[in-house]
């Protein structure tokens, strides 16, 4: 509350909480989840086709795995988000508000991705002998000019739905510990590093050589990773609502977070994915491996994130009498 | 014109009577609680005091609620109410995660105090509010009622239910931009003070206390 104005009759205390910090209950396990999946599904399109990759990972019905095993993945984390809502039949008019809402800008990016990227791969589409698409003026590997637009569109449609999760935090949320930039980041990086692991698991699946660039990108990402949540972690610590938030995810949660998150989701998958940079025969078993232990680690990363999400006080100075 | 109220802190005798008006008015289910008084204990011993603040939407002139909603469903009236147009509202929460006076409340299911609804439950219930957000409407139905020549904040009948249920008069309602209005004057001759000011949200509630 502003300072009032002094009298005679007393003192002015410092501001104080008229309302104590509290934790948020609005999102929690379906929200986690959804974000994990919507940054997961959009990390293995784009990791994928940026590496050009595609090709190697399997073809099913004329369809890139990859592109399937992404457009799945993101179908399940868009469900999830519509199962999450309180009105879910409600779930087209999400799209209403891009200008100012990112909840909007992402259901958009969601619908964009699944759509353009659907048709990118459809022209491949193999029933018995026959595609019954092929007379589309594209193919499902983008090699003509009209298949490199529609995968460039769903590409940057991909980028979006990867970070639009974290900024949807970030951007406009009271809840301190979630307005940094370090959230949107540290969901990005988590996301890329699931993504290449899940690329070199297929890749594994389909006996197709992981190439140590890979490894390199995983172990970059997860760096990245622990040099964002340390980032987050040793900034602004005393702002009301972010220290409370530390101290329930330091005890509370203070075994998830650093076995769960640091050692066993980022730490560890890092190391191994160094050894497979430098010995190709570790390879196949670090991606299988290192997609397990990203992909729990995120989770939980974003699961955490959620749980100690604190209102900050609601502070005001009131007058204090003396006797 | 911009509805807003003055809480006058020192007058404030924390009964909740405001509490329970505005919970029977809007017939809000168990749990939901759009107008609560907080009790807080400021100062040191002997010099201590113990206050109480009626809480709730602070209808900011500048509310992060709004922007923050993908369908639209929060809005903000010309005269500075801020509602949840609940046929609107698909009930993603985002509102209430950007609300910093945490007062969105999301009605999950209908919910009665005795089993079957009682009558004051029946008359006001609202199917379209269940799965969505809810907040405090400054008592929009009963603002919005007032014929001409009749004003919100000084007839009871079309003031928020909170305010003329108020029995410290420690609650007051009016039209913030005009200078004639009962809280223009409080404003001008105790010189409020919001909270969270820091914010620049720009609430509509005051405070006054000394």
């Amino acid at each position: 509350m502003a300072e009032t104005r002094p009298s005679a009759k007393g003192r002015i205390s410092t501001p104080i909480a008229l309302m104590p910090a509290v934790l948020q209950h609005e999102w929690d396990l379906y929200h986690a989840t959804w974000f994990t999946l919507m940054g997961v599904g959009g990390g293995i399109f784009l990791l994928s086709r940026l590496m050009r990759l595609e090709r190697g990972l399997g073809v099913w019905l004329g369809l890139p795995v990859v592109d399937l095993v992404s457009f799945a993945v993101i179908s399940a984390g868009g469900l999830l988000l519509i199962w999450s809502l309180g009105r879910p039949l409600r779930f087209l008019r999400a799209v209403l508000k891009p200008g100012t809402s990112w909840i909007s800008r992402g259901a958009i990016a969601d619908f964009i991705f699944v759509v353009l990227g659907g048709a990118l791969i459809l022209p491949g589409l193999t029933l018995g002998a026959a595609p019954p698409f092929a007379w589309l003026p594209w193919d499902a590997w983008a090699s003509t000019t009209a298949g490199r637009v529609i995968e460039d569109v769903a590409l940057a449609a991909a980028a979006i739905v990867i970070v639009y999760a974290g900024l949807v935090l970030a951007d406009k949320a009271a809840i301190t510990f979630w307005r940094s930039w370090a959230i949107p980041t540290q969901f990005v990086l988590s996301s890329l590093a699931t993504s290449m692991a899940t690329v070199m698991a297929l890749q594994t699946a389909n006996r197709t050589p992981i190439e140590a660039a890979e490894c390199w990108l995983l172990a970059g990402s997860l760096a990245l990773l622990l040099g964002a949540i340390g980032w987050h972690l040793a900034t602004r610590t005393s702002q009301p609502g972010k220290a409370e938030a530390l101290a329930r995810l330091y005890t509370t949660y203070g075994a998830f977070f650093w076995v769960g998150v640091i050692v066993v989701g980022t730490l560890l998958p890092m190391v191994l994915a160094v050894l497979a940079a430098v010995a190709p025969s570790a390879r196949d078993a670090v991606g299988l491996l290192s997609l397990v232990l990203t992909l729990a680690g995120g989770f939980v990363l974003r699961l955490l994130t959620l749980r100690v999400g604190y209102f900050p006080p609601v502070s005001g100075a009131l007058r204090v009498p003396k006797r | 014109m911009r509805w807003g109220m003055v809480v006058d802190v020192r007058k404030c005798v924390g009964c909740q009577t405001c509490t329970i008006a505005c919970h029977e008015e809007n017939a809000l289910p168990p749990g939901i609680f759009w107008r609560h008084v907080v009790d807080v204990e400021v100062g040191e011993y002997p010099d201590v005091r113990r206050a109480f603040l009626p809480m709730g939407c602070q209808h900011c002139a500048e509310p992060p609620c709004v922007p923050v909603c993908p369908t639209g469903a929060s809005q903000q009236r010309a005269d500075g109410i801020v509602f949840v147009q609940y046929d609107m509202c698909i009930g993603c929460g985002y509102c209430a995660v950007a609300c910093p006076y945490r007062a969105r409340h999301m009605i999950h299911d209908q919910d009665w105090y005795f089993m079957a609804p009682t009558p004051s439950e029946k008359k006001a219930h609202d199917p379209e509010r269940h799965g969505v957000m809810s907040k405090c409407t400054f008592c929009k139905h009963r603002v919005d009622k007032a014929p001409a020549g009749a004003t919100p904040g000084v007839d009871p009948e079309y003031t928020p239910v909170c305010v003329s249920s108020c029995i410290a008069n420690a609650m007051h309602f009016g039209d913030l931009d005009d200078p004639n209005s009962n809280v223009s004057r409080l404003r001008e001759e105790h010189q409020p003070g919001v909270l969270l000011e820091e914010l620049g949200l720009k609430p509509s509630l005051f405070y006054i206390t000394e």
